[in-house]
């Protein structure tokens, strides 16, 4: 009897002391699916104010993290969720939170400053948004005042339209999907050029529509062993311009991770092109491109929507020429905010450092997104 | 009687229908209809091979479906096991307590919540299945060892077979959850007063240990083949039943809550009887062990004991053997409260029961697996048609949905829902599940849909349908056109320019023709076998059982102890 009722405790005690330890001390997979929050004491320091609080935005429970705020009397919940999503559908709401990171800068008794970036999971792109926090004393627990970054509103206006726009006609109903009556737009690559970089071999260059119509285009790029015999295929995939108007020049980037140059004897370029309906607008204006010499080389300017729409999600492309024009360099950034009408949004483009030395010009174009776009 | 009135209307009304994995089981037992002997199936992840699931549950499907179509031969096949496992919950509580507890262990087994959590929130078929049959073997098993004979020896090792070939997970964990306290009780077991000597309880053990795993090493041979050619070693897929349940209450309700029911009530006297009786201790020892694990991320147990394949495994199924552990407890807590407390225990007992039935079975209304379940036949018809399905095509936003449009069409995807059979690089390398639900699975998620889009051209990739706007950006600047809307413009259909036809994939995973023949055949004729062993009468001493003692309160008088 003693013996059972002995036993009986001890596994009563076991399951209560593994269910203790597996709360405070989370399992890395339960920790995941908690937001990054166990049952350890919170707030009690600025730096874990500002982690619970990214913790929350991550879980996006947004009630607990607008209640949490210092200075929370300053705007509405909505607001404070708009900041961090964005206002308009821009690329940030076609997101989410993925994991956060966290830096003191400064504290003292009753304040302190904290970095808190947030790494974003997206369709496109690899957007961080960085904010430098100021935290509060607040009896016994730190709270954070949230610089609230306002709406931008766009005055009333009238903006006048005139942009070109190129429509087909296709051949009927029973048409197969990419068939058609007419010639394919005449494309040319007009630069190509492999590199050999640590993560394998990058083929770039320039692709020009010589025709008088739009065309969807991409590349392919096939690389040839020493015997002539393909030894990997890529696609330019999102490293270009798809939508090419008459006489424009796109940029393309093709990656072949874990390639090495040695072993390529010569690269095979496929440029495929169709012909699409499109139109000039929207317009956008790059203004003040300018490349900033290393370190932290890169290329800073800003975009202005000369458009009367909202432009959701803006493709910056950057092609970088050496001083004999050409191509050494393609990269490219995603704007993760939208694009207002008449609103500058600034661009920052990275140009890796060993390169950086090389580029002499560069140029500029844009590639857009609009929700709801046409079919 | 009780679990055809309670399970047989509600699935007539297709209720698992709405779970998270049923039409994925009908997916597999549409291939086997129309490609018995042939286990490569080219409807997902550009081919992939039956082989790595057992597959007699399916089969059972597709063999009935000849008569009733294939959603009706699912419920049947469902209901055959429901039967099946209340017969095998009796058989196997009448090891531990007496014949009127073991009954109501089986009443209580048609209200059990975690059965009702598998069947119709789960769709988890293959282990309701094996479940009933390895229920059924264990008494053979302690026949054996108890007292030889030939007849418990054939039924056990052809029952386990049977198991595994229906489900081998169950069979590999319920050896240690089920199946060594049943050798425990077998040794702990009196018979006029005598044990089972060591020697014989060590020779039956292994006699039948060899020939069980020499017989699941046949009938599998295709599966374990394939999973020594191709281990799973891609990138773990979180699943929420890793969760800790008091951190995130969400899924401890989903899978502590709904599964356990009224029966977490009962844990104190599991404790204290399970302890107090030495014959019972086995039996609670398994239980706490599988309840553990069960709980997830809760404790570090599973993270420690399973080690890797506590990432690979789901907690659920932990969950539902402890319940199963637990049922001759609870059948031994009904006798005492009946005994006790006569109608006012039995109209408890029956509301508590009802009242666990009712929600797990109702689980999947309020929690539901697919919120916006849909239809997709106009879907199929558009790839069926003007040869769409020349090409390939993945779906996003599609839910669970992709298993019936998958059946539906004839056109293939790079996308589906058995991770474990998907051997695309892009698919095994980032740690996200299915494509279609790519984003819930974050930066690994999108990595990965990534990946399978810019190989468009090498898996003839040409339609991307699209049922969530999210990923609308990425198709766009990926250079991929929207060319038609379906369903009132909720579906939108995505077509990149310049994709040549898919091709049949050169793949090494496929079978060869002998495979696909011992596929067929093997699982599915253990099952017949298993079917006609049990015509086979039993051994008299069985009836013997009737003298022996169970477990009831007056074990706990001092001195009277077994031990």
């Amino acid at each position: 009897m003693r013996k059972g009722a002995l036993l009986a405790g001890a596994l009563g005690a076991a399951t209560v002391a593994l269910v203790a330890i597996g709360t405070i001390w989370p399992v890395p997979e339960a920790v995941a699916y908690a937001g990054g929050q166990s049952l350890m004491p919170k707030s009690s320091t600025p730096e874990a104010a500002v982690r619970n609080l990214g913790d929350e935005i991550v879980l996006q429970a947004w009630d607990k993290a607008y209640d949490s705020l210092a200075n929370k009397a300053e705007f509405t919940e909505q607001e404070f969720v708009g900041d961090i999503k964005g206002y308009y559908p821009n690329l940030r709401s076609y997101s989410d939170v993925d994991h956060i990171e966290v830096f003191p800068l400064h504290a003292s008794a009753n304040d302190g400053d904290v970095q808190l970036k947030l790494y974003w999971s997206t369709v496109v792109g690899e957007p961080v948004t960085t904010r430098n926090l100021h935290v509060v004393r607040n009896g016994d627990r730190w709270q954070v005042e949230w610089p609230l970054v306002k709406k931008t509103i766009v005055p009333p206006q009238v903006i006048p339209v005139n942009y070109l726009r190129w429509d087909v006609i296709y051949r009927g109903a029973g048409d197969d999907w990419g068939a058609q009556d007419v010639e394919a737009p005449h494309v040319r690559i007009v630069d190509m050029h492999p590199v050999q970089r640590a993560e394998g071999v990058v083929v770039l260059g320039e692709l020009l529509n010589e025709d008088v119509v739009p065309a969807y285009v991409s590349v392919t790029a096939t690389l040839l062993g020493k015997d002539q015999a393909p030894l990997a295929t890529e696609g330019s995939f999102d490293k270009i311009c798809h939508l090419l108007l008459p006489k424009q020049v796109t940029p393309f980037l093709i990656s072949f991770p874990d390639a090495s140059l040695s072993d390529v004897r010569s690269i095979r370029m496929t440029p495929f092109s169709t012909l699409v309906p499109a139109s000039a607008d929207p317009v956008i204006e790059i203004d003040s491109a300018k490349l900033n010499p290393a370190p932290d080389a890169s290329l800073t300017g800003q975009l202005i929507n000369q458009s009367g729409q909202v432009v959701n999600v803006a493709h910056v492309l950057g092609t970088f020429y050496d001083s004999t024009g050409h191509v050494v360099w393609v990269a490219d950034q995603y704007v993760d905010h939208a694009l207002l009408p008449q609103t500058p949004e600034p661009f920052d483009i990275h140009i890796p450092e060993d390169l950086a030395r090389k580029v002499s010009s560069q140029r500029t174009v844009v590639a857009s997104y609009v929700a709801g776009g046409a079919l | 009687m009780a679990a055809l009135a309670v399970h047989l209307p509600l699935l007539l009304m297709k209720l698992p229908l709405k779970s998270y994995d049923t039409y994925f089981h009908i997916f597999f037992a549409s291939h086997y209809l129309h490609h018995w002997f042939n286990p490569w199936n080219t409807k997902w992840y550009a081919g992939f091979s039956q082989v790595t699931y057992p597959p007699v549950p399916q089969q059972w499907v597709a063999l009935v479906s000849r008569l009733v179509g294939l959603d009706l031969a699912y419920m049947l096949v469902q209901m055959a096991a429901i039967l099946l496992f209340v017969v095998g919950v009796y058989r196997f509580a009448k090891l531990w307590v007496s014949p009127r507890a073991a009954s109501y262990a089986a009443l209580a087994s048609v209200f059990l919540g975690s059965e009702s959590f598998l069947v119709y929130c789960a769709g988890q078929l293959p282990t309701t299945f094996a479940a009933p049959i390895y229920l059924n073997a264990l008494p053979f098993l302690f026949e054996w060892i108890r007292r030889g004979g030939w007849r418990s020896y054939v039924k056990a090792t052809i029952l386990f077979t049977a198991a595994a070939a229906a489900h081998h997970f169950t069979l590999l964990f319920g050896s240690f959850f089920f199946a060594l306290p049943v050798l425990a009780l077998a040794l702990l077991d009196r018979e006029n007063g005598e044990r089972v000597s060591t020697p014989s309880f060590i020779a039956r053990t292994l006699a039948i240990v060899i020939v069980v795993g020499a017989a699941i090493a046949v009938v599998l041979l295709p599966f374990w083949i394939a999973l020594i050619h191709y281990p799973v070693t891609q990138t773990p897929i979180p699943h929420p039943s890793r969760a800790n349940y008091i951190l995130s209450p969400e899924w401890g309700m989903n899978y502590f809550v709904v599964p356990f029911g009224a029966l977490a009530l009962a844990l104190p006297f599991i404790f204290v009887r399970g302890s107090m009786v030495t014959r019972l201790r086995p039996l609670l020892l398994g239980f706490w062990v599988a309840f553990l694990l069960g709980l997830g991320g809760t404790t570090p147990v599973g993270h420690l004991v399973l080690r890797r394949a506590f990432d690979v495994l789901t907690m659920e199924r932990f969950s539902y053997w402890a319940t199963l552990l637990a049922l001759p407890f609870v059948g031994l807590l009904a006798t005492e409260l009946i005994d006790r407390y006569r109608s006012r225990a039995a109209v408890s007992l029956g509301v508590l029961a009802i009242s666990t039935c009712a929600l797990a079975v109702s689980w999947t209304i309020y929690h539901p697996a697919d919120p916006e379940a849909f239809d997709v036949t106009s879907v199929a018809g558009w790839l069926n048609r003007d040869g769409h399905d020349q090409y390939r095509y993945v779906t996003l936003g599609f839910g669970d949905e992709i298993s019936r449009l998958a059946q539906l069409t004839n056109a293939g995807s790079v996308d589906g829902e058995w991770n474990s059979g998907r051997m695309l690089p892009e698919l095994t390398r980032y740690g996200g599940a299915q494509l279609t639900s790519a984003k819930y699975y974050g930066k690994p998620g999108l990595d990965s849909l990534r990946a399978i889009l810019t190989h468009a051209d090498h898996y003839g990739l040409k339609w991307v349908l699209v049922r969530d706007h999210y990923y609308d950006p990425l198709l766009s600047f990926a250079g991929w056109r929207p060319v038609d809307k379906l369903d009132e413009e909720t579906i939108t259909i995505w077509s990149k320019d310049g994709v040549p036809p898919a091709t049949p994939l050169n793949s090494p995973q496929m079978p060869p023709h002998w495979q696909g023949v011992l596929w067929g055949t093997l699982p599915f004729g253990s099952n017949i076998l298993a079917i006609l062993v049990l015509f086979i009468p039993e051994e008299r001493q069985q009836k013997a059982r009737a003298r022996y003692r169970f477990a009831s309160e007056e074990d706990l008088v001092p001195g009277r102890m077994a031990s």
